[in-house]
């Protein structure tokens, strides 16, 4: 018998930059944000160099070029070394100059127009609409395209913009805290930028105070304060209480941040040996220590049954728990403890509000009787249960629920959700969806399921959608309005970065064709033209999603699991 | 639920307002068949509509769950209007014999089918596998392929035939295409009974090992059985408006000549 062998696999294995060579980690060596790290601080085998070498790359930026787009999801933070760039103050720059998809509904006269428009030949383009001068900085690594800005003076001119130059970090918050960026950058000059991926930054933040010092307080100051304010549990202090809060409180992250790349390898995995291999945040039977708030991710609560785990509910950005647990200690009852185990589904940022904060500020606002009604989990009591709520729910109850969980279908907020016991696979959805999208449908009436419900291959636009994560033009990206994850065909190289990324399967990537069904070919080496596709939610449409507007036996919905009670029943589409 | 029932009393109520409206002629002495007849067309040009709605998903004409709602409890208030509007079940003359006859034909299809659109849902889901129908043939070649591939491995392995020979008398004819269409439209488990027999009568002329072959091969049937029950139910669900539709086609276009013709001759 042989046996086959292979070195095991190691963090370094695929290295961020694949040109970065010693003479370059030399030069950052050199570069005085560099130099003020510590590197003796550093494990051996996570050395500063060696994380400048493989978490790390240098990028060229050319005058105009966007380095990061308002409302993108990106994994790496920037530092310049060379070169002088723009922020975008408020209100920013208008989409289609990001190299967005402007979305326009379809009136009734132009709606009606599809149905004679639709072109017999599959996922046709016209290639006239791909102007090259649409602002696509291509290059020969397709990750490394960018879009760029046509007319800096203009753009100067008629926005606010400061100055960030030499020396300057930037990015960093939205890469640790998986946050959308909150402006665009571009390059005024050519400049040269040291942009280094989560991985490195959290290195960075671990062993050399300076950065963690640095990262922390800007945290601090430009996000908490905000993030605790719109929360319905600390909404009714005045800045400086609030201030206080946020100096008290700790900032905390589970599970892995590529959580999608590992997802797929979990799905044989047995369902309580997953659960056990969750990182934990808080234990049944555990003493409250102050009140759990997610900021980021996606967190599993589970109660101990025989000798099992069941999975009663979840938690998502702005959902907390502990409160209630801590206002019972403070009221004097004795053997208080947490009633729940919460882990980390995939990746977790958790804000840990110390039990002597949350007496001074909330408790004494409570005991006034003036709270809106909610003390836990639930920051929205009209419409969604609290967690006590369930408590008393059956196995058999709770059991779509839970399964939502495991397969994390709860990060969807349009998942499409389909009862099997009234569909009469019909596929009226599908016809629907093609009619609305040229003739090529969108989603697969396909997917996992559960007792009678499905959940199809459609996009679910995620809450966290780790497809936009890396792609180099922004092509997919978020709608400002309506929320709905999106791609601009306009600006898609076919990287497949989105597709790889996407947990779910759940982008397709198409070879286009022209008007006579031949496939588009890249001049250069003959190969087709690919581009990126999903379900856009019919975004352009006045019917809002064709396939739920066309389920004639109302099986068909899009979700939020967070709606979804135990019969899957939804609480509105 | 509550919609339907909302549907049905509106219906009702539009019925009882015909019916109401007709006496009220009649007993004046005038013809109460032209109310009926137009509130007749009416419902029946409507049902069309379903169809037409169909087609157009890009218009916000109402979500079609609404639309087949209302066309349900429209082809049962249609039904009724022919009775109100012929007074009789079965009519006089060749030409609205004809009519009639593809009247009732359609209404039988329509109910059959919601018969179907009911019950047929429930029993795919509890069969426990699902499958896209267009891609029905390729599983049941990949199906056949890894069957094949398991008797061929069996004489191989084992040197003996007894598996092979009796794959080549019964089992190969199951797995060779869809089977049992009649059985599992019905609901019927005889797919399920001939695929135990044909392997239980074979199991005591097997060894150990060629058992373990034959276990797979099971395995593999009752997949197919599955996707044969899905084919059957998923065939009737989507076939069964290639009747409904062109017959009411036909039925619409009898209706307009019908109505041409009486007023010619009323005039």
């Amino acid at each position: 018998m042989t046996i086959t062998t292979q070195s095991r696999p190691q963090r370094w294995d695929q290295p961020f930059g694949s040109d970065m060579t010693d003479g370059d980690v030399e030069r950052l060596l050199t570069i005085p944000e560099i130099q003020a790290i510590e590197a003796k601080k550093f494990p051996s085998r996570i050395s500063l160099a060696g994380i400048l070498r493989n978490d790390a790359r240098i990028m060229q930026y050319k005058a105009g070029d966007i380095v990061i787009r308002e409302g993108d999801y990106g994994n790496s933070a920037f530092l310049i070394l060379n070169g002088s760039l723009r922020v975008v103050l408020a209100p920013g720059l208008p989409g289609e100059m990001l190299g967005r998809r402007k979305i326009q509904k379809k009136n009734f006269w132009q709606a009606l127009k599809q149905l004679w428009t639709q072109k017999i030949s599959p996922e046709f383009r016209d290639v006239q609409r791909y102007n090259p001068e649409s602002g696509l900085r291509e290059a020969k690594d397709p990750g490394s395209a960018h879009v760029f800005l046509q007319d800096i003076p203009a753009i100067l001119d008629s926005n606010k913009t400061a100055i960030l130059e030499g020396g300057a970090l930037f990015g960093e918050l939205a890469a640790l805290g998986r946050t959308p960026r909150t402006s665009t950058i571009f390059a005024e000059t050519d400049s040269e930028l040291l942009e280094i991926r989560w991985q490195g930054l959290r290195e960075f933040r671990k062993y050399d105070q300076g950065w963690r010092r640095l990262i922390d307080e800007r945290y601090r100051q430009n996000a908490l304060k905000a993030h605790l304010g719109a929360t319905s549990i600390f909404e009714h202090l005045d800045d400086s209480d609030l201030q206080e809060v946020a100096d008290h409180t700790l900032f905390e992250t589970y599970g892995t941040f590529d959580w999608h790349l590992s997802y797929k390898k979990m799905q044989g995995q047995d369902r309580v040996e997953g659960v056990k291999d969750e990182p934990e945040i808080a234990r049944q039977g555990s003493y409250p220590d102050g009140v759990l708030m997610v900021r980021a991710g996606f967190a599993r609560v589970s109660v101990q049954r025989g000798n099992g785990s069941q999975t009663i509910t979840y938690l998502g950005a702005g959902d907390f728990y502990g409160a209630d647990e801590i206002y019972k200690t403070w009221k004097g009852e004795t053997d208080v403890s947490l009633k729940v185990t919460i882990t980390a589904l995939g990746y977790v940022e958790i804000l840990r509000v110390p039990t002597k904060t949350i007496e001074k500020h909330l408790f004494a606002y409570w005991e006034s009787g003036r709270q809106g009604g909610t003390r836990d989990g639930n920051p929205n009591p009209g419409k969604r249960r609290r967690i006590q709520d369930f408590f008393e729910q059956t196995l058999a109850e709770g059991a779509l629920q839970e399964w939502a969980v495991q397969e994390r279908f709860v990060n969807g907020t349009q998942a499409m959700l389909i009862n099997l016991d009234r569909c009469v696979r019909c596929d009226d959805c599908v016809r629907a969806c093609a009619s609305t999208h040229d003739g090529n449908p969108r989603f697969v009436r396909h997917g996992k399921t559960f007792q009678n419900w499905m959940v199809a291959n459609a996009c679910m636009h995620c809450a966290d959608p780790v497809c936009m994560i890396g792609c180099p033009t922004g092509a997919i990206h978020r709608s400002m309005s309506g929320g709905m994850v999106i791609i601009n065909d306009d600006t898609c190289i076919g990287c497949e970065t989105c597709a790889n990324s996407c947990p779910y399967s759940n982008i397709r990537m198409v070879s286009i064709r022209d008007e006579g069904g031949q496939h588009i070919l890249d001049p250069q080496n003959h190969k087709p033209i690919i581009k990126a596709t999903k379900c856009d939610l019919c975004a352009d449409q006045i019917t809002g999603p064709a396939c739920a507007f066309a389920c004639p036996h109302d099986a068909l919905n899009r979700v939020d699991f967070r709606d979804v009670t135990w019969g899957g029943e939804t609480g509105g589409q | 639920m509550k919609r339907t029932l909302g549907y049905a009393v509106i219906a009702i109520l539009f019925f009882a307002l015909i019916w109401v409206w007709t006496l009220e002629v009649d007993s004046s002495l005038n013809y109460p068949e032209f109310i009926s007849g137009g509130a007749l067309f009416f419902t029946i040009f409507f049902l069309c509509l379903f169809n037409i709605r169909k087609r157009v998903p890009f218009l916000p004409l109402w979500p079609a769950r609404k639309w087949f709602l209302l066309h349900t409890v429209a082809g049962f208030l249609a039904l009724s209007l022919f009775w109100l509007h012929a007074g009789i079940m079965w009519p006089n003359g060749l030409y609205v014999q004809i009519l009639v006859f593809l009247f009732y034909l359609t209404t039988l299809s329509g109910i059959v089918g919601l018969v179907m659109e009911k019950v047929y849902p429930n029993l795919l889901t509890r069969i426990g596998l699902e499958c896209i129908y267009e891609r029905i043939p390729r599983d049941i070649a990949e199906i056949r392929n890894k069957a094949e591939t398991l008797v061929f491995e069996c004489t191989e392995k084992t040197g003996s035939d007894t598996l092979a020979q009796h794959y080549l008398e019964t089992l190969g004819w199951f797995f060779q295409r869809p089977r049992f269409f009649i059985n599992n439209i019905f609901g019927g488990q005889n797919a399920q009974t001939w695929v135990m027999q044909q392997c239980s009568i074979l199991e005591r002329f097997l060894n150990a090992s060629e058992r373990d072959y034959l276990d797979k091969i099971f395995a593999l049937a009752e997949i197919k059985r599955k996707i044969d029950f899905h084919y059957s139910l998923q065939t009737m669900l989507k076939n069964w408006l290639l009747i409904h539709i062109p017959l009411a086609a036909a039925v619409m276009t009898m209706v307009v000549w019908h109505i041409i013709v009486i007023q010619v001759f009323f005039n």
